[in-house]
């Protein structure tokens, strides 16, 4: 077990939905699993900053700083928060090319020098050698999806502070071929393991949440169901899945 | 062709688009990113010269520039002359006058940004005033580009305004539009043939450059990308 590394209590509608969410991360990984609708990206979404929930109070880091207090009408601008992210659907800015999309979070907060045997680094992490001089426009939908994670792990790991920034995935992976996804995801892992660099993830593949080994919260309709160790709490999910490939 | 009044047609547009531009900008973009009666206001009165009969704009900022009303006098003790009937003046009516062929591209152009470009930004630390420099503004450089080509074009054009407000003092506050008229009424119509080509050609290049512009081009496809 490590520090506090985000505390968070969130009530909030948002169509139909009434979410009433509250969670502590303590690991390095952490993982919101659950279908889709169930309020997993508007929790991604309320921590980032981009939208302002009804009720909410969270917290990160050892001193626990306040991202957003809505009793104290506290509200830290996303800019501002020890949060990097990367949403579902990748928006690269097309008027760059990949590389200059990869650096664009490395250079916010400091003047220093590019560190660009980082951004060689999280090339060969994410295998985009060869595409980093192109325009978005030119690449696949897969090639784009990795670029956008890419970039915020740039981001994050570029960090100009000692304690870095939790860094949120919305569904990273999706779409990419099985074997790219787990050679991805096992690299990623080691990669922010070894910066240091908090993770929460979202997703709804079984088989993610399993490969990464990470703390899991499952959330459905808006509660959280569970949390603790993925072998814990996607137990029953895991034998359903068993079963139905013994089926077949 | 009257040379002067070419030349004085030119440094009025130039100057007023500058001018528009540094306007247009930021209340373009505070017009796009909300709602509310406020932004509704506003909006109205940008496109009010849009509706109005020039002559209308023209004789309200003649008023006000006069000795008759507080600003008008403010004006006077400022500038040490009356601004009506001088080129402060007619760059003043201009400005008022291009208004809305300013703003309303941008604005079209800022609502059409997709909202995941601007959480992509942030997300990665990028403060507001990068955000808008470094992706908004790339992301709809044809239509600031089409906002200062009209903004330009309908300057030179413009008549009504510049009578009410300027006169017809060579130098000062004759325009292409105002000889042209002054030309016509002394029955030189070689001469007025000549100007109204001008000011013809002027418009129609002006407008073949819009429509020339890669953004304004490839815009269909793009905005495909861009709208969620």
């Amino acid at each position: 077990m490590s520090d506090n590394l985000l505390s968070l209590s969130l009530r909030h509608r948002v169509g139909g939905l009434s979410m009433e969410v509250a969670f502590d991360l303590t690991h390095p990984w952490t993982v919101l699993f659950g279908p889709s609708g169930s309020g997993k990206t508007t929790v991604l979404r309320a921590i980032a900053g981009f939208l302002r929930p009804d009720e909410a109070r969270i917290t990160c880091g050892p001193d626990d700083t306040v991202l957003i207090d809505t009793q104290k009408r506290i509200l830290i601008p996303a800019h501002r928060r020890p949060v990097r992210s990367a949403a579902q659907s990748a928006r690269l800015f097309p008027h760059q090319s990949v590389r200059q999309n990869l650096t664009y979070g490395m250079t916010s907060n400091t003047k220093a020098d590019q560190p660009l045997e980082l951004v060689e680094e999280i090339i060969s992490l994410f295998q985009l050698e060869g595409l980093a001089d192109r325009e978005p426009g030119a690449l696949s939908g897969g090639e784009r999806q990795r670029v956008s994670v890419a970039r915020a792990v740039a981001a994050a790991t570029a960090y100009p502070r000692v304690s870095k920034p939790l860094l949120l995935l919305d569904e990273p992976f999706t779409g990419l071929d099985a074997r790219l996804r787990d050679e991805l995801l096992d690299g990623l892992r080691e990669w922010l393991a070894g910066w240091k660099v908090p993770v929460l993830s979202v997703t709804h593949a079984l088989g993610e949440a399993f490969q990464l080994g990470a703390e899991v919260i499952k959330i459905a309709e808006g509660r959280v169901v569970q949390q603790g160790p993925v072998t814990m709490v996607l137990a029953e999910e895991r034998r359903r899945l068993m079963e139905q490939l013994r089926l077949e | 062709m009257d040379l002067e009044a070419l030349w004085l047609t030119l440094r009025l547009a130039a100057a007023t688009t500058l001018i528009l531009l540094l306007i247009a900008l930021p209340l373009a973009w505070w017009i796009a990113s909300g709602r509310g009666v406020a932004r509704a206001l506003a909006q109205a009165v940008v496109a009010l010269p849009l509706v109005l009969p020039p002559t209308v704009l023209g004789f309200y900022l003649l008023i006000a520039m006069g000795p008759l009303t507080a600003p008008g006098r403010l004006l006077i003790r400022m500038f040490g002359h009356p601004l009506a009937f001088s080129f402060e003046g007619l760059l003043i009516g201009s400005v008022l006058y291009s208004l809305p062929f300013a703003v309303q591209p941008l604005v079209a152009g800022f609502e059409s940004v997709d909202s995941g470009y601007i959480e992509a930004a942030a997300g990665l630390g990028a403060s507001p005033a990068r955000v808008f420099f470094s992706v908004i503004l790339p992301l709809t450089r044809s239509s600031l580009l089409t906002s200062a080509v009209l903004a330009f074009t309908h300057t030179v054009g413009e008549f009504g305004v510049v009578l009410m407000l300027g006169g017809n003092i060579p130098g000062a506050t004759r325009t292409l539009s105002i000889s042209l008229y002054d030309l016509v009424e002394d029955s030189n119509y070689a001469a007025a043939n000549r100007t109204a080509l001008a000011l013809v050609g002027f418009a129609m290049a002006a407008l073949i450059v819009i429509y020339l512009l890669p953004g304004v081009r490839r815009s269909r496809g793009r905005q495909a990308d861009l709208v969620r």
